[in-house]
């Protein structure tokens, strides 16, 4: 359980080894609180400094060693076999403002990132299971040359990672899903963009689709579990997520590129 | 602990193992919080004769039996003496087991006289039998009964200069019961001179005795105003003068390498505990220059290590109290923190990482204090394996947690490149990114912080994808922040996901709009 060296050094160590001054100290400059430290316009945000705490006999930290003793003085004391105080192990949140969510594993709170946060469109928030999916949903959505484009060349490319294909339109590209690649006709990921206003002009705010809503409020990722479990199986995505408005997720952040539209 | 063997036989003849019992003891812990939270945590003890054990049950059930009228009678045998006179004492010592007995006792005329009487009198099996009853009523939770037996305080402190190793325990004990929570009792004991009498006891070679001193001591020491009224001023620089420093932590260490080798007792920490208290308050109440001289043996490190892992399974408060010894010794010291590279216990303090309740706070704060030194630190604390660790931390839920891992990245990145470039690879910067839109102050602006100062290479890629992916400006100057993209590109081989988006998308779509011939990404 313990390194051996490590217990040969508190039970059999000479008197040389154990002195501290037989340590070598290493040298205290440059301090990396000084590296730091802000530079004159913006001053820096971290604040440690060592300290050593003075804690007194009421303190929180001494309770569970105060209960045991009382324990002991009453007579109550069991031995160390029974009522072992298990250590709590820390849980893991996510950090995204608005979503808060709690995970008892860094390994289930890595999977919720990778669902809900990690490819979102910056522009209208909506997460994609993957890059290729996310790539094409930012180019045929977002994209105002894209649709100028299109019109020259076949710019529709096919959903699916390997097949090159690219079509004129994009019911040319859900009939070749469909018949060739066996999709269902309501893959989630195949959405056409509703267009209120013509082709052309400044990049408009999406209309979100049904399922996706984009209520404010807390999101409710529960839903997105499923899915996550069937990342692989594109046939059956089956989620969707709520996130409000005023969010914007850390790899897609727009706030130097569109002023005004964010709330903070 | 001499105690615990008594304890344990106690526990052996109640069902320990039944669920009844856990539960009783469950119900126990939470009531001792609650009066520990109110400041009114007082823990009397009753000494009970091993031969007693036996009868000792079932008594209880006949005491209840015993009418005011037949305690009467029964005082009225032990006043009136004759040979009948120890064995009446004795039988009242096993009536006043029941509370009610106790105060229909106190009630009759005359019943303390009589027993302070006998108990200061001249036969000596008398005195044994009458000191046991008034230790019973001393154990008492009611403040009448403990009232009540002040008349014998001056007797149980003479006696405490007796030869009797077990009637000077008994006399101790009761005298610390009487004093348990009660500041006017023991205004009187302390005018009654108990300090010097117990001076001359804690001498004594005989450990029951010894650890009845402290036990009164305790109680002594556990009133509210005992900062004024007992503990002298500048204690802290007396105790360390005069070696407690040097004493307690070689009793750390033997216990340390005791309990590394497996060679220990059940009850190891009761004594463990209050060593690591006070070594952690005289460290701290004091210059460390005072405390240095006695701080020779560096083993001492190796010690709290070892319990600290030890103990993490059956008393992570024991755990954290090691740790927050360790944060004493290391905060502002070099030489501290460089026997804790030294000693190459950064792994073992890494693996205590993972738990909450103030463990891994503690671990944090001991790792920042050792960064804090210089970037000669940080650059070891990197090679020991530091960076995976806080990739994991920052996503606790714990924000005092993600705020000391923060503070320790931001030492450990201002140190060297590498460890910017190895935070990188890790996965780390995207766990900042999410951060930088945290509610919570200290979190966002630390995140950006680094993300801006101190990962710039990553940021400045991201800003210059996200450009080119919104191409609101479809404008010439994208010839020269091309070179910049691929500069930076070549240098920084870090894996940006928008980078493949946006370059492969972006760039040359765009470009083959504007027809400018580009490299082979």
């Amino acid at each position: 359980m313990f390194r051996p060296d490590l217990v040969r050094f508190l039970t059999a160590a000479g008197a040389e080894e154990i002195c501290v001054g037989s340590i070598p100290v290493l040298p205290v400059h440059p301090k990396p609180s000084e590296l730091c430290s802000g530079i004159e316009e913006s001053p820096s945000a971290f604040t440690f400094t060592p300290r050593r705490m003075r804690l007194d006999k009421d303190h929180d930290l001494f309770e569970d060693g105060d209960i045991h003793r009382h324990l002991y003085l009453r007579d109550s004391v069991a031995g160390m076999s029974e009522l072992p105080q298990a250590p709590t192990v820390a849980e893991f949140r996510c950090h995204i403002a608005g979503c808060s969510q709690l995970f008892d594993t860094l390994e289930s709170y890595e999977h919720h990132y990778d669902a809900l946060h990690r490819r979102v469109c910056a522009d209208c928030k909506r997460a994609f299971p993957s890059d290729h999916l996310l790539d094409i949903h930012i180019q045929e959505w977002h994209d105002s040359l894209f649709q100028l484009m299109a019109k020259k060349q076949n710019m529709y490319q096919c959903l699916v990672e390997g097949c090159d294909l690219k079509f004129k339109t994009s019911t040319e590209r859900k009939d070749h899903l469909i018949k060739v690649h066996r999709y269902p006709s309501d893959f989630r990921f195949d959405k056409t963009k509703k267009n209120r206003r013509p082709p052309g002009g400044a990049p408009q705010r999406v209309e979100v689709s049904m399922e996706q809503g984009d209520e404010p409020g807390a999101g409710e990722p529960m839903e997105a579990e499923p899915a996550v479990q069937k990342r692989g199986d594109r046939l059956r995505p089956g989620y969707s997520y709520k996130v409000p408005a005023s969010i914007c997720f850390g790899q897609g952040s727009v706030r130097g590129f569109r002023g005004g539209r964010r709330r903070k | 602990m001499w105690r615990l063997n008594a304890v344990r036989h106690k526990a052996r003849g109640r069902n320990t193992a039944g669920e009844e019992f856990r539960l009783k003891r469950r119900e126990q812990e939470r009531e001792f919080r609650q009066a520990r939270k109110d400041q009114q945590l007082v823990s009397k003890r009753l000494i009970e004769e091993d031969e007693e054990e036996d009868e000792g049950a079932m008594d209880t059930a006949d005491s209840k039996l015993w009418k005011d009228q037949e305690l009467v009678e029964l005082l009225q045998g032990v006043q009136h003496g004759g040979e009948k006179r120890a064995s009446n004492l004795r039988t009242l010592r096993k009536v006043l087991r029941s509370p009610e007995a106790q105060l229909i006792l106190i009630g009759l005329e005359n019943s303390m006289q009589v027993l302070v009487g006998l108990l200061s009198g001249s036969s000596a099996q008398c005195q044994l039998e009458a000191a046991h009853c008034v230790h019973q009523l001393s154990s008492s939770t009611c403040a009448r009964v403990g009232a009540a037996c002040l008349p014998a305080t001056p007797y149980l402190i003479t006696y405490l200069s007796g030869q009797n190793a077990k009637f000077t325990e008994l006399c101790l004990y009761t005298l610390g019961n009487l004093c348990a929570g009660n500041m006017a009792v023991r205004d009187k004991v302390l005018a009654q001179g108990i300090i010097p009498a117990l001076a001359v006891c804690i001498q004594r070679p005989n450990l029951a005795v010894v650890e009845a001193v402290g036990f009164i001591v305790a109680q002594l020491l556990q009133a509210k105003d005992a900062s004024e009224k007992i503990i002298p001023d500048k204690a802290s620089e007396a105790l360390i003068s005069q070696g407690a420093v040097s004493q307690c932590s070689s009793l750390l260490i033997t216990l340390g390498g005791a309990v590394a080798t497996g060679n220990t007792e059940e009850g190891i920490e009761l004594l463990i505990w209050p060593l690591l208290r006070c070594v952690g308050n005289l460290l701290a109440g004091s210059a460390l220059e005072c405390c240095a001289s006695q701080l020779t043996d560096s083993r001492l490190l190796a010690a709290l290590c070892i319990l600290a892992q030890t103990f993490l399974q059956p008393h992570p408060g024991l755990a954290r109290e090691s740790l927050w010894v360790l944060n004493n010794l290391t905060a502002d010291s070099s030489v501290f923190s460089s026997a804790v590279l030294y000693l190459s216990l950064v792994p073992s303090l890494i693996q205590l990482l993972p738990f909450s309740k103030g463990i891994n706070t503690m671990v944090l704060q001991v790792l920042a204090n050792v960064a804090y030194q210089g970037t000669e630190y940080c650059v070891q604390l990197t090679h020991s394996g530091l960076l995976p660790a806080l990739c994991a931390t920052l996503k606790m839920a714990d924000p005092a947690v993600v705020t000391l891992s923060l503070e320790v990245l931001c030492m450990l990145l201002a140190s060297s490149s590498q460890a910017a470039e190895e935070f990188v690879k890790l996965g780390g910067s995207a766990a900042l990114e999410a951060m930088r839109y945290n509610s919570q102050d200290e979190l966002r602006l630390r995140a950006s912080y680094l993300l801006e100062h101190h990962l710039p290479a990553y940021s400045q890629v991201r800003s210059i994808c996200l450009y080119f992916r919104n191409r609101h400006k479809a404008c010439c100057c994208v010839h020269s922040d091309f070179k910049t993209l691929f500069c930076v590109l070549t240098a920084y081989r870090a894996k940006v996901h928008l980078l493949r988006s946006a370059v492969n998308h972006s760039v040359s779509f765009f470009l083959s709009v504007i027809e400018v011939k580009t490299p082979a990404l």
